[in-house]
């Protein structure tokens, strides 16, 4: 049950809804009523520059969910690119279209990921589906931007798994769309790392999903997991993750963090920070809130002589920053710093 | 010789389940299995007036289109509804009774489950007790209410449900089924349909209720279920706090316990409702013992009311329950406690439901799970802050404790924030229980047993805190008791 096999099958009841426990704030059976025709071509002349062009050594484009060049599973070897920039432009107009990629890095390999969601058409339909498996001690660096157009349907899932020793961070940051779901499932190796972080900027009446599961199988991996969003006017931002600590996967240290801001009155935040657990030599924590702006802080900065406007915006931008400083990427990290800024300006 | 009785005692104390004795009496069923026939046999058993016999008839119609949920982390053989008994009582003559036509094999039950039945008995302690009135629910039926004479004094009613519904029939029925709808959810719906007894208080404006209100329920007989049903309605101003316990024998088969319990807190009012729920976990190898899939919900109808729920979960073959709070008045707040022990086969799935609709309320959430053995712990919780709920705030914290390889810990809070003013925090850690603190307990000359119960008591010491004095002493002992042999 996905969106991805709904589109492959054209049966709506393929769809997730309200009644499976893992999309109730994200219905799509109940917003897609008929599915739409399959996406033309896209029109490759005019795409515009990714935001990473600059950064990486190689670039793979899916356009209208169909790939521009090379195919096949994309194999990271030794002497391979460090840095991949992966695109998937929306070009299409109320149709739908499905994109599919794997990524396999060799044991030792370094790879960096820079991974934009962009939407060049309107009221398309798109689902993305990722299988990435990272080799022993290999190190995948994976940074999301999310720009989705308002009236859009987007879903992308990752399968990740990891061999032992390997380490998996990622950053994504969404600004949503009329439905939007970014969601990973991952599988940890033996004293594995994984670092999933998340934003979210949603504003108008976007939604936004960021949804996780991590499984714990083995011995001695670690899990940290910072999210935060900033939901305004009435937007709705969807935060789900999941920790499973299976049997024999002792020493597992996870921690799981979700912070949101409610900046309007009619914006909603939910969120469902979970654990499951049947190892007992285990350390897991999660921490969950959502609330306003700290009005003491906010008192500081108007006795500072800051107008209210640009406080606001100091302190939304300092409370989102803290994902976004976790970046290792230093390039990857200024550019998501200015996305950040960019949006939350947009915002006001 | 005073210390070896006293090591005799304790001993017996910690016998896995002192509560698993039957008593054997004369006792009359309604026929097995599960009719629209059977809800009228309950309701005639009662005496009960024909819109209470219509109210329970619908319920039933509606329970026969409901499906049973399986959303909960729990797992057992489907469970069939037409083999079990729907009401047992011990047989008596008619009309309303006294302590003295009480069949004397439920007294010496009580007795043995150390209930004071008798006025006069809870005076008989030391000088200065505090007194705390019993209704005490065997099978279908309440056998006995104490200190009602004393409570109307005051203007409180406390009574069972079927005298409720004969002699107070305007206030129950204004009050039944407003806090949990009658097809709410599937086993509520039955319990609609076939419930038998409970209590029922009715606490004036203004009145202190001024002493502890308790029910004691017990199921005796084999094969059946009790569905018992509790209304509390506190009005302006008045405040009550009441205390529930239960156990039944030691059988291999599952005998399910669906109950639904309402309370209705108006302007400025306030309840207090704890629990010690001891029902039989059944054995080692998880046979037998209780269903307990219960139904708790407080209404904080009026402005600035409050509902504190405690409890401590140690029985049950499986609970399934989340006594939850509607805080529907403005600067109302609600209030959860629980400790939930689980042992061998035992699976809980538990937790609470904080529903901020009022301007101005707050609620409070500390959750203690420990699991053992074999067993599994779930806490599940929905926090959700209305439009309307402005400046609402919510603290929450779950704590789980492992102990042994084989157990399991869950936390599944959901948290819904439709308001720019509210605060909702939650905070969660699951860890086993540790080497080093035990090890430096066992130092100082403690069994690891004695040092197991000692950290425990520590890490749920927060929840007891809140129990009032009798129930947490026992409670204590109890948490203890329900991890035995769970460790080494």
């Amino acid at each position: 049950m996905s969106l991805g096999s709904a589109l492959k099958t054209g049966d709506v009841a393929e769809l997730p809804s309200r009644r499976d426990e893992d999309w109730r704030w994200t219905d799509l059976r109940g917003l897609i009523r008929t599915l739409p025709a399959a996406s033309p071509p896209g029109d490759a002349a005019a795409l515009k520059p990714g935001p990473f062009d600059d950064l990486a050594d190689e670039t793979v484009t899916f356009l209208n969910g169909r790939r521009l060049s090379g195919a096949g599973p994309v194999v990271i070897s030794a002497d391979a690119s460090r840095t991949i920039a992966l695109r998937f432009v929306n070009q299409a107009h109320g149709t739908a279209h499905h994109s599919a990629l794997s990524i396999a890095l060799e044991p030792g390999v370094v790879l960096t990921l820079l991974e934009t969601h962009e939407g060049a058409g309107a009221a398309y339909v798109a689902d993305v589906e990722l299988d990435i498996r990272l080799g022993e001690g290999a190190r995948l660096q994976r940074v999301v931007l999310i720009d989705e157009a308002d009236d859009a349907i987007a879903v992308a899932t990752a399968e990740v798994e990891l061999g032992s020793h390997a380490d998996f961070a990622q950053t994504a940051l969404t600004r949503g769309a009329k439905r939007q779901r970014f969601e990973t499932r991952l599988r940890h190796g033996t004293a594995a790392k994984a670092r999933l972080d998340g934003v979210y900027l949603l504003g108008g009446e976007r939604r936004g999903d960021l949804t996780s599961e991590v499984i714990h199988n083995h011995l001695g991996a670690t899990t940290g997991q910072l999210t935060k969003g900033c939901v305004r006017d009435q937007a709705r931002g969807v935060f789900q993750g999941r920790i499973i600590v299976n049997r024999g996967a002792d020493g597992t240290d996870a921690r799981m963090g979700h912070h949101a801001l409610i900046l309007s009155e009619r914006a909603e935040v939910d969120a469902k920070p979970e654990l499951e657990i049947y190892a007992d030599d285990v350390s897991c924590s999660h921490g969950n809130t959502v609330g306003a702006l700290d009005e003491e802080a906010l008192f500081y900065m108007a006795q500072r002589g800051i107008p209210d406007p640009e406080a606001r915006g100091l302190l939304t931008e300092a409370f989102v920053g803290e994902v976004v400083d976790r970046i290792e990427h230093e390039g990857a990290r200024d550019i998501a710093r200015a996305w950040v800024a960019e949006r939350l300006r947009a915002a006001q | 010789m005073a210390a070896v009785k006293q090591t005799v005692d304790q001993v017996e104390a910690l016998e896995a389940y002192k509560h698993g004795f039957v008593t054997t009496l004369d006792q009359e069923f309604a026929p097995k299995g599960l009719n629209a026939d059977t809800v009228r046999f309950i309701s005639a058993k009662k005496d009960e007036p024909d819109w209470m016999l219509q109210w329970r008839l619908e319920a039933f119609e509606r329970w026969l289109a409901l499906e049973e949920p399986h959303w909960a982390k729990i797992h057992h053989a489907p469970i069939d509804y037409q083999d079990s008994y729907y009401y047992a009582a011990p047989k008596t003559k008619a009309g309303p009774m006294s302590l003295d036509d009480v069949d004397p094999e439920v007294l010496a039950t009580y007795a043995k489950l150390g209930i004071p039945l008798r006025e006069q008995e809870v005076l008989a302690g030391v000088q200065g007790a505090p007194k705390y009135a019993v209704d005490a629910v065997f099978d279908s039926v309440s056998v006995v209410t104490t200190f009602k004479a004393e409570l109307a004094k005051v203007g409180v009613i406390f009574c069972s449900m079927s005298e409720a519904i004969r002699e107070h029939g305007d206030l129950v029925r204004q009050y039944l089924g407003s806090v949990v709808p009658v097809s709410d959810n599937y086993f509520a719906c039955l319990n609609s349909a076939v419930f038998s007894d409970g209590s029922f208080v009715y606490v004036p404006p203004g009145v202190r209720c001024p002493m502890e209100l308790s029910t004691y329920f017990r199921i005796n007989a084999a094969e059946s279920g009790q569905f018992e049903r509790t209304l509390i309605i506190a009005d302006k101003g008045a405040y009550v706090s009441y205390l529930e316990g239960c156990t039944a024998p030691m059988r291999d088969e599952n005998q399910l316990h669906a109950a639904v319990v309402e309370l209705i807190a108006l302007d400025d009012a306030e309840i207090k409702y704890s629990t010690v729920q001891n029902w039989y976990p059944g054995d080692a190898q998880g046979k037998g013992g209780i269903y307990n899939f219960v139904t708790k919900r407080g209404d904080c109808r009026g402005d600035r009311s409050k509902v504190s729920w405690t409890q401590v979960e140690t029985g049950s073959a499986i609970t399934w329950k989340y006594p939850s709070c509607i805080l529907r008045g403005d600067g109302s707040s609600g209030e959860f406690y629980s400790i939930a022990v689980t042992n061998n086969r035992q699976q809980a799935d538990t937790g609470t439901k904080m529903i901020h609709l009022g301007r101005d309320t707050r609620s409070r959430i500390i959750s203690k799970g420990i699991s053992a053995g074999g067993s599994s712990n779930t806490y599940r919780g929905l926090v959700s802050a209305h439009p309307k709920a402005a400046n609402a705030r919510n603290f929450t914290q779950c704590d789980s404790l492992l102990i042994g390889k084989s157990c399991a810990a869950h936390t599944v809070p959901y948290i819904e924030a439709r308001n720019a003013t509210a605060r909702l925090e939650h905070e969660a850690t699951t860890t086993r229980l540790s080497e080093e603190q035990l090890f430096y307990v066992m130092q100082r000359g403690l069994s690891q047993e004695d040092a197991v119960a000692l950290l425990v008591n520590g890490f749920v010491r927060e929840v007891l805190q809140e129990l009032p004095m009798e129930f947490a002493v026992e409670a204590q002992k109890l948490v203890a008791i329900s991890l035995e042999g769970s460790v080494g």
